[in-house]
């Protein structure tokens, strides 16, 4: 059978195409034909709304933007500035003044934003909410005593212990947030799905797995402004169907994968910021098994494993090596923390002396992604080179996160970890304590002078003591030579380039008041 | 002829067959489910929350009980009408369903209009002239849809069309009440979710056509002159499609589950995606109502398919008459 158009079938058609291509040309009503509005992609949908129980970031950064704290984070920094406090002061290691601005209000007529408002909000972390049971960030207000209320915007936070890391963690975190006492009440449970707050944005609209819409509050009385007359918050899971979804130009601002930045920096209308993280990754053994109960055979992997291959083969090349705990940036840094180079050698001859000079087979634990399964590729390789022979265990996320539970690390030989980074060191420092053994301290390793060094830090409160403190620690950690440091992390974001992004420093934080139109 | 009374008592014999199937498949798979580890405190607290935390969590949704004990307890809440809460917000099962099931049906719905439209089109084609220039092509053409994964599809459609030509959107379902907002974001998954089914229709109807053409009541219309257009229509198509529509009933079911990649690609707030999120966080109150909600829906459309068949066949009418007669 032949195929022989007719003239009007060839017309009938082209006109068909032309039409498609014309309509189908025409049609995305795209993101950045409205510059009074962004449109950002989160990772996931907004899940509890509740301050004191939020479920990470992603609820946090909308927190941030619809409730005022006392102080809050400054734009791209770790340093605090005051918010919903005129005033902050304080007056004792273990009390700490504040008066509120005055003319502050709760959204949809929950009144004036009062020193009973700031007394109930930090006091919940302390009581057990209506079903006897503590609440999710109980922990950050542990040295909390009471709130005294002294005046209708006056009063003082009064600690058991000095808490230096309070100002980070809790007054300028999501657990500092003021809530209405008459909102929560009225609200009962929908306190999870309903933000009542007093700050620059509302929660306009939340259509879960759709999006969320903050908008400008109107009647908003403090001092930091926002840029945008609309964020909308679009929940996107998959990091390539972001980028894809940028690409097409339907969203302003996503995360990327950092190796992805080149390629959308090339797109003339993107810009790429990259923000080194405060994370930590890092592989090592649990120091209860044999043989990694002797030093030697520690020291043998930290010799034997190339943390340079790794940043090339899993990282491409472009994420900052860590050679210590605390990253560049944060109190505690330790500049001239040693960089251990391989050395196969010295790694034989450390496993000959320990009597493993014939190797032996152990098994490695990871996170089942991409990047995790290529590293421990890479220290399978490496270590293969001196007779350690690893079998790779690779763990879906809350399979693998449940290693936390029930003392089920014990069980671990060697495992593969990610931590995220807090502002404050002692976030950090607190995994490693002999505490956490059969929690998050999954190397198991138990060190009492260093566990005295993370008390100590959590109670000073000079800068400078604190530095030391910290540093003498990742040295405890560094000595053990049961932690291989393997990165920082790296954060790296897409936008256009006429938005400037308002990221913390950690990357996962953005406040959304920040992100502003960029100038030129 | 059937007595009203056999045709209740079928029905309901199949319906309580039915339920039964959705009862017992649910009980499996929220033991299967609970069987993996990990939990929702794990990831509520993060990923390194104390002990205490946890175990507090886990009694304030429930996920202390016993298994035996939270299944029954979901039972007896079905029987109320409750599928239960989010554990992460305590939001209604059952009101996540509601937003998510319409995009689901939509996507699936289309997708099969189009796999049968498509897939009994280039049948007839086929089967018109076997062994053909054409029927080779499309025999080609349909071994190549189905082995392409669906996931593959969608990445080249939105490549091309979305991302080079900027036709289609990329992201959602289109904005409520703008109905050709909504066709437009369904293109696309539309066509990824129904390629794979497309060959599958059109091979099995092929054989199932040429297997009907050959018997003698094809020849026997030959041989009266009637046109060839009726007699694969009327009288070919009629017989040749019954085993196609027991695998559609299933493949209905399939694309309900299936559609998960593609939901997940297109971003595509619908009952798949809404599952994926909710293993991957271990939100069980929302997997145990979107499972029982698949699972009835499978079971319902694969009971639709068997009473259609029964509807269409004529001698399956006859075996159920004769069934009702023995009675």
């Amino acid at each position: 059978m032949k195929f022989e158009p007719t003239r009007r079938q060839v017309l009938i058609g082209g006109a068909s195409l032309a039409t498609v291509v014309a309509f189908g040309g025409s049609h995305p009503a795209f993101a950045a034909s409205d510059r009074t509005r962004i449109i950002v992609r989160v990772e996931k949908d907004l899940s509890n709304l509740d301050p004191a129980n939020r479920s990470g970031p992603i609820d946090l950064n909308v927190i941030w933007s619809v409730q005022q704290g006392l102080i809050s984070f400054k734009p791209g920094s770790t340093e605090w500035e005051l918010d919903a406090a005129e005033e902050l002061t304080q007056v004792s290691d273990t009390e700490i003044a504040f008066r509120l601005r005055p003319g502050l209000k709760f959204t949809d007529g929950y009144g004036d934003l009062t020193a009973e408002d700031v007394k109930f909000s930090f006091e919940r972390f302390l009581k057990p909410d209506a079903e006897g049971k503590p609440v999710t960030y109980a922990k950050d207000w542990s040295e909390l005593d009471r709130v005294e209320v002294t005046g209708p915007l006056e009063g003082r936070i009064v600690l058991k212990n000095p808490s230096p890391a309070l100002f980070t963690i809790a007054l300028a975190d999501g657990s500092g947030r003021i809530i209405s006492k008459k909102a929560f009440e009225a609200l009962g449970k929908d306190i999870a799905t309903k933000l009542i707050g007093s700050g620059p944005y509302v929660l306009k609209e939340w259509k879960p797995r759709e999006q969320f819409v903050l908008a400008i509050n109107p009647d908003y009385k403090g001092a930091i402004k926002p840029h945008f007359q609309e964020i909308v918050g679009k929940p996107i899971g998959e990091q390539k169907t972001a980028e894809i979804a940028f690409r097409s130009g339907e969203i302003d601002f996503t995360a990327i994968d950092p190796e992805s930045g080149k390629a959308l920096a090339e797109l003339p209308d993107a810009s790429v910021t990259q923000v080194p993280a405060i994370d930590y990754i890092w592989f090592g053994p649990n120091i209860e098994k044999a043989p990694f109960d002797d030093i030697r055979v520690r020291q043998a992997l930290r010799y034997a494993v190339d943390v340079d291959a790794i940043l090339q083969g899993a990282y491409s090349g472009i994420y900052p090596r860590a050679n210590a705990l605390l990253a560049p940036g944060l109190l505690g840094y330790w500049k001239d923390a040693p960089v251990h180079e391989r050395n196969l050698d010295e790694a034989r001859r450390l496993l000959e002396e320990a009597g493993h000079g014939g190797g032996f087979k152990t098994k490695l634990t990871i996170e089942a992604t991409a990047r995790y399964e290529a590293i421990a590729q890479i220290i399978q390789a490496n270590l293969a080179e001196v007779g350690i022979e690893i079998e790779i265990e690779a763990l879906e996320s809350a399979a693998y996160w449940a290693l936390g539970e029930n003392d089920a690390s014990k069980d671990l030989e060697l495992s593969l970890i990610k931590y995220n980074g807090k502002f404050d060191p002692g976030f950090q420092t607190q995994w490693f304590t002999s505490e956490q053994v059969g929690q998050w301290n999954w190397q198991r390793w138990k060190n009492p002078d260093f566990d005295a060094l993370h008390a100590k830090g959590a109670v000073t409160t000079d800068k400078a003591e604190r530095e030391k403190i910290y540093v003498e620690a990742q040295k405890l950690l560094d000595e053990s030579a049961a932690f291989i440091w393997i990165t920082h992390n790296l954060n790296a974001f897409a936008s256009r380039k006429w938005l400037k992004p308002g990221v913390l420093p950690n990357g996962n934080n953005w406040l959304y008041t920040a992100f502003s139109e960029a100038t030129a | 002829m059937l007595s009203r009374a056999f045709l209740y008592t079928h029905l309901a014999f199949k319906l309580a067959m039915a339920l039964l199937a959705v009862a017992g498949s649910v009980v499996l798979l929220l033991a299967l489910i609970r069987m993996i580890p990990g939990d929702p405190a794990t990831v509520i607290l993060g990923s390194r929350a104390t002990p205490g935390a946890v175990a507090a969590l886990n009694a304030r949704i429930g996920l202390d009980k016993p298994l035996g004990w939270q299944t029954a307890d979901f039972f007896m809440s079905l029987a109320r009408g409750d599928l239960g809460a989010d554990v992460f917000n305590g939001r209604p099962v059952s009101g996540l369903i509601v937003a998510a099931l319409p995009n689901t049906m939509a996507l699936a719905v289309s997708a099969m209009l189009i796999a049968v439209l498509s897939g009994v089109a280039l049948a007839l084609l086929s089967a018109k002239n076997p062994g053909g220039r054409g029927d080779r092509a499309i025999a080609f053409l349909s071994v190549g849809f189905i082995s392409t994964p669906s996931f593959v599809v969608s990445v080249f459609l939105l490549m091309t069309l979305s991302v080079t030509l900027g036709w289609f959107p990329v992201l959602g379902a289109g904005r409520d009440g703008d109905f050709v907002d909504q066709l437009w974001h369904l293109a696309l998954p539309t066509v990824a979710l129904s390629v794979g089914w497309i060959g599958y229709v059109a091979r099995l109807l092929r054989s199932s056509l040429l297997e009907t053409l050959g018997e003698n009541h094809i020849r026997t219309l030959n041989a009266y002159g009637v046109s060839q257009t009726k007699i694969f229509v009327k009288y070919a198509l009629r017989p040749a499609i019954l085993p196609t529509v027991a695998v559609l009933g299933m493949g209905f079911g399939e694309l309900l589950g299936g559609a998960v990649f593609t939901e997940v690609i297109f971003n595509r707030p619908g009952l798949g995606s809404l599952i994926y999120d909710a293993i991957r966080t271990r939100n069980y109150p929302v997997v145990q109502g979107c499972v029982f909600v698949v699972v009835l829906l499978y079971v319902l459309t694969n009971l639709l398919a068997d009473l259609l068949q029964t509807f269409l066949d004529p001698r399956e009418r006859s075996r159920l008459i004769a069934n009702s007669r023995g009675r």
